[in-house]
């Protein structure tokens, strides 16, 4: 955010995040250095088509983890109320706000609200529960569709569900830019400490798997056989895939007052759209330059002083050559160090920009950048610096990340060492 | 810094644009009428509802560019125009990365999800539809908002249950107020479709008795409401010609123990005499006890409470009708008086200064200040 007289030095104070390749900043740390995808048959639904397209599926137990929550109470008909997508939601918010050193009565002492993205929300029960009633219908069955599962489809659900455990009485909304959601929602929230309008801000996004998704991607033609391979001259497509990612947000003043670490800063957003095409990106990458240079600008910096870029690198063929176009267009090309994390976590939708959010703030901290995995010969539609093992970054201050979604929703997020 | 309201778009059960509507409210007509509604074992129910006319793009949106657009999209868009139209600004003369869109939305593209499941069902789950599928997505109406008019500024899309609408004014003004756009069109669109209806009904949410097709009476019911569904699309700029002012907003929560996000802002904003204080009572029994603890705070402070549901109808972004509603009040000058089933309340006197007040039942508040120019 623009460090001005009339605005505030955003801080990160806790990261949260589950996913493909496990539950925990620990585990994806640990997975993003190994080099180890996430990737596999998905198992939540039966479906032909499991065998043929892998998927980055959670294979945690969301119930146990839930109950590893202090005063969660993980029983049968409390998580019933749940759909998947707030289950993941609760667990990275709860490692968040245990990291950043915040109850529950912290957040409500501080007017704590909280920003998420998502997309497909409590999908994964309300299209079974409607597929289920619509076969029945056809057999002459008088079953009803079931309300619990319509209520829980909508986004508003996690948020209610976050604002019940954690307290929260400022302003709880979710944010369904599709997959930029997440990103959307963290510039958002830090937009609004950044203004002084709260001191402290849960942010971040999450999505479950569903059958929408999946088949929708498929629809497209736009899921890979073999996996995601980012950047790659012969990629095929995307993994869907399932998680959340959330940050605690405070003001730099709010974080130091009360003897917080500080992780790293939200320095720069930047948002745009193509007014294009419903799916397909701007041809030329407009609009993602569009809202990089917005977040460079937003955050006081250069292109130059960008020491890495962790890109939206879906691996579909559209997506990826023209993001390649847009960063070389704006940072000049083989200019920074550039990768995508999808191969580890498939694409998580409105989670992915929250999760690599947590990913850049872990780079910047451990001055490491992530591997583009599953990269064999890269693209050629422009000229990429890409990181193809964990590379040191000594140094490194200020990382870009990119989020884009259907509609041509562009957002770019600058984040900084907290020092 | 407050904004004025400049263009509003609005196509509900009251007609297919801002001049039907206001023509409507100001006459005392009721929107409700009996509607079927085909169950998913494939009888038909005739029920009270608030059933949006057709989106009419004559003049306003070249044919082709409608084809591709389901119902609600074809609603938003539409309104996107007229709103437009009436605040006097041309698109194609601005700078595009100057106007934002922001829309608040509760279900979304509903219909179209529900098609897109049936294409899978139907066809097998590798043969569902792709034009289905993108255009299920909730940024949906926001996007086919910026492909008509080239937006290319901030677009953004908030679901909060009955609060969407007045979250995206919010948010929408915060994008004026940050400077990153000169122009943003705030809307809110939630659809009726006969699933969501059979669904409401199961709960004992709706209304089925065909007598209250005359209309709610938002006040005196205390079992169900009478659904409808519509959009609403409003032009805010920073200066220009008003039909109103948006002086400020609050989103929140009532259930967390906070301040009250409606007295906060009345407060932050030097508590202004208000003339009037609308909200979304809509004679669900969950709502009307949320809403009986509310009126009873402005009763205290002797502000008459109304909420216009009676002759337009409830859904989840039905706040966007109430929005155009206290907008025409304040640029017209005169005072519509709420329907009870169908019959003009008490009148009231024309006001100058509504302060909205929206308690959802699911815990979120928000609340705007609107004065007359």
């Amino acid at each position: 955010m623009p460090h001005s007289a009339s605005t505030q030095p955003v801080a990160i104070t806790g990261l949260g995040a589950i996913g493909a390749p496990g539950r925990g900043v620990a585990a994806i740390d640990l997975a993003l250095q190994q080099g180890r995808d996430g990737l596999g048959t998905l198992d939540l639904w039966q479906t032909e088509l499991a065998a043929h397209y892998p998927v980055g599926q959670y294979r945690g137990d969301l119930a146990a983890d839930l109950a590893l929550v202090p005063g969660f109470e993980a029983t049968p008909a409390h998580l019933a109320r749940l759909s998947r997508s707030d289950q993941l939601a609760l667990v990275a918010t709860a490692e968040a706000a245990a990291q950043a050193g915040l109850s529950p009565a912290d957040f409500a002492r501080t007017g704590a609200g909280a920003y998420l993205g998502l997309s497909v929300c409590g999908t994964l029960a309300s299209e079974a529960e409607y597929t289920s009633a619509v076969m029945a219908a056809k057999q002459g069955s008088r079953k009803r569709p079931p309300p619990a599962a319509l209520f829980t489809h909508e986004g508003a659900s996690s948020l209610d569900a976050l604002a019940r455990y954690f307290k929260l009485n400022g302003p709880t909304l979710s944010f369904m830019t599709a997959c930029s959601s997440g990103a959307n929602a963290i510039g958002l929230a830090a937009e609004r400490i950044a203004r002084g309008q709260a001191s402290v801000m849960l942010a971040g996004g999450a999505d479950s798997l569903s059958r929408i998704a999946y088949y929708g991607f498929h629809s497209l033609q736009v899921v890979s056989p073999d996996g995601p391979r980012p950047f790659d001259r012969d990629r095929k497509g995307m993994s869907v895939g399932e998680g959340a990612g959330v940050v605690v947000l405070e003001s730099l003043a709010h974080a130091r007052a009360r003897g917080a670490r500080v992780l790293g800063l939200v320095s720069g957003y930047g948002h745009s759209c193509d007014a294009h095409h419903l799916t397909a990106p701007h041809p030329q990458g407009a609009g993602a330059v569009a809202a990089m240079r917005a977040a460079l600008q937003s955050a006081g910096l250069q292109a130059a002083d960008i020491g890495y870029i962790n890109a939206h690198g879906t691996a579909t063929l559209d997506n990826d050559r023209t993001e390649a176009r847009a960063i070389a267009a704006l940072f000049g090309e083989n200019s920074v160090p550039v990768s995508s994390i999808k191969r580890f976590f498939g694409h998580t939708l409105a989670a992915a920009g929250a999760i690599e959010a947590v990913v850049c703030v872990r780079a910047l901290q451990q001055q490491v950048m992530p591997q583009n995995l599953g990269l064999r010969q890269a693209l050629d539609d422009a000229r990429l610096d890409l990181v193809t093992m964990p590379r040191q970054a000594k140094g490194m201050r200020h990382v870009l990340s990119n989020s884009f979604g259907f509609g041509g929703n562009n957002a770019a997020l600058v984040f900084s060492t907290g020092d | 810094m407050s904004v004025i309201v400049s263009g509003i778009g609005v196509i509900s059960a009251l007609g297919g644009n801002a001049h039907a509507f206001g023509e409507s409210m100001a006459q005392g007509i009721s929107g409700c009428a009996l509607h079927n509604f085909t169950r998913l074992d494939g009888s038909v129910v005739s029920a009270p509802a608030y059933v949006a006319v057709n989106a009419d793009p004559q003049g306003l949106i070249e044919p082709r560019k409608l084809r591709r657009m389901f119902r609600l999209a074809r609603m938003a868009a539409v309104c996107a125009r007229q709103a437009l139209q009436m605040a006097g600004r041309d698109p194609a003369a601005m700078d595009p990365a100057r106007i934002g869109v922001v829309f608040g939305t509760s279900f979304g593209a509903l219909e179209i999800t529900q098609k897109f499941i049936d294409s899978y069902i139907e066809n097998g789950d590798g043969h569902a539809s792709p034009l289905n599928f993108m255009n299920s997505v909730h940024g949906i109406l926001a996007s086919q908002i910026a492909m008509d008019i080239q937006a290319t500024g901030v677009n953004l899309t908030i679901s909060q249950r009955d609060i969407s609408f007045e979250a995206a004014l919010a948010q929408g003004m915060a994008a004026l107020e940050s400077g990153k756009v000169d122009l943003v069109l705030v809307g809110g669109a939630d659809e009726i479709t006969p699933l969501m209806h059979e669904v409401c009904s199961h709960v004992l949410m709706v209304s089925l008795d065909p007598n209250d097709a005359r209309g709610l009476d938002p006040a005196a019911s205390r079992s169900t409401l009478i659904p409808g569904d519509g959009a609403a699309v409003v032009v805010l700029e920073r200066q220009g010609k008003a039909l109103a002012r948006l002086q400020g907003t609050g989103v929140g929560r009532h259930d967390g123990g906070g301040p009250d996000v409606a007295l906060s802002l009345h407060g932050a904003l030097g508590q202004p005499a208000l003339d009037l204080v609308t909200n979304g009572r809509d004679g669900f029994v969950r709502s009307a006890a949320v809403y009986d603890q509310r009126e009873y705070l402005w009763a205290a402070k002797g502000v008459n409470c109304v909420s216009h549901r009676g002759n337009f109808g409830t859904w989840a972004t039905a706040g966007a009708m109430q929005f155009v509603a206290n907008v025409l009040m304040l640029a017209n000058r005169q005072y519509f008086a709420p329907l009870a089933a169908g019959q003009p309340a008490a009148v009231g006197k024309t006001p100058a200064v509504i302060l909205h007040d929206a308690a959802s039942t699911s815990g979120v508040h928000a609340a705007y200040v609107l004065t007359a120019e």
